[in-house]
């Protein structure tokens, strides 16, 4: 069902003549971004960083970015307004699997479903050595193009259409955090973090008898 | 004796897909049933029709629902908003926050991307 485009061609279809029913294998969540989408080429790849920096990361160069195509068809509620946003998919109850359709029943704004999540790891602040802010998860809204912030017209305050920016929640695993965003409808991409690299160094390898001629001297 | 509210009822689960179908079309039923007397009580100034195209709207956006406590949390919804409605316990703006199109045509999405990006939308 989630594969298929929604037009109200299909919602005016019976029950039984619904293409879904058919389906032998059902996806355990919706999906959604984390496929590797077929649009983003090589060609539109952000550069790759050096073999031997001192992070590593696990993400490819263009597989964070999510791309669906916006749905016009979908029913709106009371609260659209001219900075809403268009949805790719609106979970209407019908998607497979366990998870409680939360979208549906929760009554948050149809935007919501709109809107791009992140789930990231914050990084270790680099002024200080400790990292108690990097184990958990965190799951943060994209801002919006327009609408999230104008200069008010009156004493010049700084005035926003965006209810979610400045919001975050927090979670205690990756998989808390996915599973949030699956079962609130919320299109959302997973960036994983940089973990630190450490090389163990030994000052006696600078000695170490090497059969070779030597590439670097490191003694006098 | 407590003497129940109007229109109060007991929370319930559905047995099955059957007794579902049974509850939803009876909730269904009792929403056509009461869009006069809504149009009445809150002075619409919408025909009957539309409140029941309006009725059947609603009903249609969860036509597809797969699982049965979703359903069920639904028709418990749906209830809570009949009795309310019904008890004049909501105010005209509850009632109208469902004919947001019919009351402003102008509040809809685009109807494709050239035309969102003239009205310099999101």
């Amino acid at each position: 069902m989630s594969a298929l485009p929604r037009s109200i061609g299909s919602r005016l279809l019976p029950l039984v003549a619904r293409p879904t029913v058919r389906r032998a294998f059902a996806p355990q969540i919706r999906l959604y971004a984390d496929q590797n989408a077929s649009k983003i080429s090589a060609q539109n790849a952000p550069a790759e960083k050096p073999a031997d920096s001192a992070i590593v990361s696990r993400e490819g160069a263009g597989e964070s970015t999510p791309s669906h195509q916006p749905d016009y068809d979908v029913s709106i509620d009371y609260r659209v307004s001219n900075f809403s946003p268009i949805p790719k998919r609106v979970m209407d109850g019908s998607e497979p699997g366990d998870s409680v359709a939360a979208a549906v029943l929760s009554g948050a704004p149809v935007d919501l479903q709109a809107r791009t999540v992140r789930i990231y790891r914050p990084t270790k602040t680099a002024t200080q050595s400790g990292d108690w802010h990097s184990h958990h998860w965190v799951m943060d809204w994209d801002p919006l193009p327009k609408g999230h912030r104008w200069e008010n017209p009156l004493m010049g305050w700084q005035s926003s259409a965006d209810f979610m920016q400045g919001y975050s929640v927090t979670f205690k695993s990756k998989e808390a955090a996915v599973a949030f965003a699956n079962k609130q409808g919320y299109e959302y991409f997973v960036q994983e973090p940089n973990e630190r690299k450490f090389v163990p160094k030994a000052y006696a390898n600078n000695f170490v008898h090497s059969p070779k001629k030597l590439k670097i001297i490191r003694t006098k | 004796m407590i003497n129940p509210t109007y229109l109060a009822v007991r929370t319930r689960s559905s047995a099955n897909w059957g007794d579902a179908k049974t509850r939803v079309l009876h909730s269904y039923r009792d929403w056509i049933r009461a869009a006069p007397e809504v149009q009445n009580m809150y002075s619409l100034s919408l025909p009957v029709p539309t409140i029941r195209t309006k009725i059947r709207q609603e009903f249609e956006r969860h036509r597809y629902v797969a699982q049965l406590k979703t359903v069920d949390v639904l028709l418990f919804n749906s209830h809570q908003e009949f009795q309310e409605t019904l008890n004049y316990w909501k105010q005209l703006t509850h009632v109208l926050k469902y004919f947001r199109t019919e009351e402003e045509p102008k509040a809809r999405l685009p109807a494709n991307f050239i035309n969102g990006f003239l009205e310099g939308r999101n």
